[in-house]
């Protein structure tokens, strides 16, 4: 079985001129953990209908498992199992109703069905609200009840289209056990698209950042750190006088400093070589941080400079 | 690995129970339905059997020529569910996932068209039994009744395609339900309560001539009037129904495919 996935050059414009997806490429080996990261209205979705034959491009190419989405949609159907940004539950079936359905429209007998049905059900924690109807069940279970029917089929690539969005800590924290699983255990490909950095710099092992329909960035969460290239030295006051004293002894022109009330942030390219000079001067001043930490950028920072750089024309435009 | 491409008829199976099984779930929906297709035969019994005392009615009994009337307009509330079922289907992202699935385009829409059919065929059963029960009388005798049922199944099927079809283009539930209104000329540009003889005007006469409702009831009429004394009439209304299923299944299907690949 094939679980990779390889896009050339694919756009789509829908009616009235709108360029949801404008020339993105990108290729996902199998077993890899693929994220795509963006915010509202990116086109993370688009690409995800593109890729799992629910929209056809307006260009480009896409295969996904080894087959030509356009050319075998049905076989590109068999291989994949796709969790929509929107949950696809009838209200009206129960949980194990749905499982069970799902399991016979993907070939297994009755038997197969109801044994796959209760797999399932233990998997994702539903095994007592089994046989209520689901359109009575939570945010949450209906999240992991649409995983389930994800999976029915074992699918070699999973398409996750922003899984945790609006979902409380436990329930988030449920799927990202299962995917992982799912990823590590048994070698499933996944193409998850989140709005979370967070998310994605934990679960992926590669990143693209999309940002209005182009991808902006793509590489491993280290990676997308080091394009960066700035440590953070943070130092955290007790008071804000402090603080405010502080930020006037360490400012200079050779990096950048920011304070947001009891703390002063200072972005420089190689943090540890500065520290001891600005140790220097906050004792010259006679000023002891309560807390003093030296950071890697964080994904949020490489996310603004990268959405930034394009919104400024810096990048692709 | 347990994955394959299921099997048209088993996958048709699947899509209809499933479909059958909410619209049990939702008796608010269906009871209506069957009550009003009842009222109706009771309002056009009441109300204008006097008609059938005109001489080109050659003594029928009125019951057995406006029956055809009550089971065809009860297909706007039965087979007409299956177009609201699919918008509901719509709405909750359900029909994405059904889209998702190895299962054939035509299975699909199957599911509920047949489901709505099976709706329509027991609400003139019932039409059938509260006529009995008015006093109806039916030449073609017990046989008759399962040739107006199979004719039944056979509108239900068209009109709960179309409803389908339109359903998936509109994708919402108001232009679904106006799509349905085309159900009123259909019903009401026929031989509705007069026989084509009397009939007035001549656009409507015309009108009248290039419906299908109207061999529609033009068969059902010959069998619960005249029994198999002249089969012509029967014959002509399974062939413009049969035509009417392809025309509107093979659009709802297609319909199925264009909601997803344009845009
Ligand atoms: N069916 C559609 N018709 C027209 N425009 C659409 C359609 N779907 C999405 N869009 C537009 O395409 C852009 C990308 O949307 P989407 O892929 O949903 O972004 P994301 O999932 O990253 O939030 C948005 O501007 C959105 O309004
Ligand atoms: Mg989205």
């Amino acid at each position: 079985m094939n679980g990779t996935i390889h896009v050339e050059n694919i756009e789509k414009t829908f009616k009235g001129d709108v360029k949801a997806v404008r020339g993105v490429s990108f290729n996902v080996a199998d077993g890899e953990f693929f994220a795509f990261l963006g915010p509202n209205g990116a086109g993370k979705s688009t690409t995800v209908q593109l890729l799992t034959t629910l929209l056809k491009p307006t260009s480009g190419k896409l295969e996904v498992a080894g087959y030509d989405v356009n050319k075998d949609p049905e076989k590109v159907r068999l291989s994949i199992g796709v969790a929509l940004q929107e949950t696809g539950i009838d209200p009206d079936l129960k949980g194990r109703e749905l499982l069970e359905f799902q399991a016979r429209l993907f070939g297994f007998s009755k038997k197969e069905a109801k044994k796959r049905a209760e797999e399932l059900l233990e998997l994702v924690g539903l095994t007592e609200d089994a046989d209520r109807l689901s359109g009575k069940y939570s945010g949450g279970m209906r999240r992991r009840l649409d995983l389930a029917m994800t999976l029915v089929h074992q699918p070699k690539i999973l398409f996750l289209d922003e899984p945790t969005t609006g979902l409380d800590p436990a329930n988030r924290k449920a799927i990202w056990r299962e995917i992982k699983r799912l990823n590590k255990e048994e070698g499933t490909t996944i193409f998850l698209t989140t709005q979370y950095l967070e998310e994605a710099d934990q679960l992926a092992d590669r990143i693209s950042i999309i940002n209005k329909g182009q991808i902006v960035a793509t590489g491993t969460p280290a990676e997308l750190k080091r394009t960066l290239g700035f440590d953070a030295i943070v130092l955290q006051f007790d008071e804000e006088d402090e603080a405010i004293s502080a930020y006037e002894a360490v400012a200079s022109d050779e990096y950048q400093t920011e304070r947001v009330k009891n703390d002063v942030t200072i972005l420089a390219e190689n943090g540890t070589s500065i520290l001891a000079d600005v140790i220097r001067k906050l004792d010259e001043r006679n000023l002891h941080p309560a807390q003093l930490n030296v950071k890697p950028p964080s994904l949020d920072d490489v996310f603004i400079q990268v959405t930034n750089e394009q919104k400024e024309g810096g990048l692709n435009e | 690995m347990n994955k394959q491409q299921g099997n048209f008829f088993s996958d048709t199976l699947v899509m209809t129970k499933r479909s059958i099984v909410t619209i049990l779930r939702n008796p608010l929906i269906f009871i209506p339905n069957l009550a009003i297709s009842m009222f109706f035969l009771f309002v056009y019994e009441a109300g204008l059997s006097g008609i059938a005392n005109l001489p080109a009615f050659e003594g029928a009994n009125y019951l057995a020529f406006i029956l055809p009337v009550s089971i065809v307009s009860a297909a706007i509330g039965g087979a007409g569910g299956a177009g609201q079922a699919l918008v509901k289907d719509l709405d909750n992202g359900f029909f994405s996932r059904l889209l998702l699935t190895p299962s054939s385009r035509l299975a699909i829409v199957l599911g509920p068209i047949i489901a709505g059919m099976l709706q329509l065929v027991i609400q003139a059963g019932l039409i059938i039994c509260v006529g009995f029960f008015l006093g109806l009388e039916v030449a073609g005798g017990a046989l008759g009744v399962v040739v107006v049922l199979l004719l039944t199944l056979g509108w239900g099927l068209a009109f709960a395609g179309y409803s389908v079809g339109v359903a998936l283009r509109a994708k919402n539930a108001q232009s679904a339900q106006a799509g349905t209104f085309i159900f009123f000329p259909l019903i009401f540009l026929s031989t509705t309560f007069v026989p084509y003889e009397l009939i007035d005007a001549a656009w409507l006469k015309v009108a009248a001539s290039i419906n299908p409702v109207t061999y529609l009831f033009e068969a059902m009429r010959t069998v619960l009037i005249d029994g198999f004394t002249d089969t012509w009439p029967i014959v002509l209304g399974f062939l413009v129904i049969a035509g009417l299923c392809g025309i509107t299944i093979t659009f709802s299907a297609v319909s199925a495919k264009k909601a997803v690949s344009t845009d």
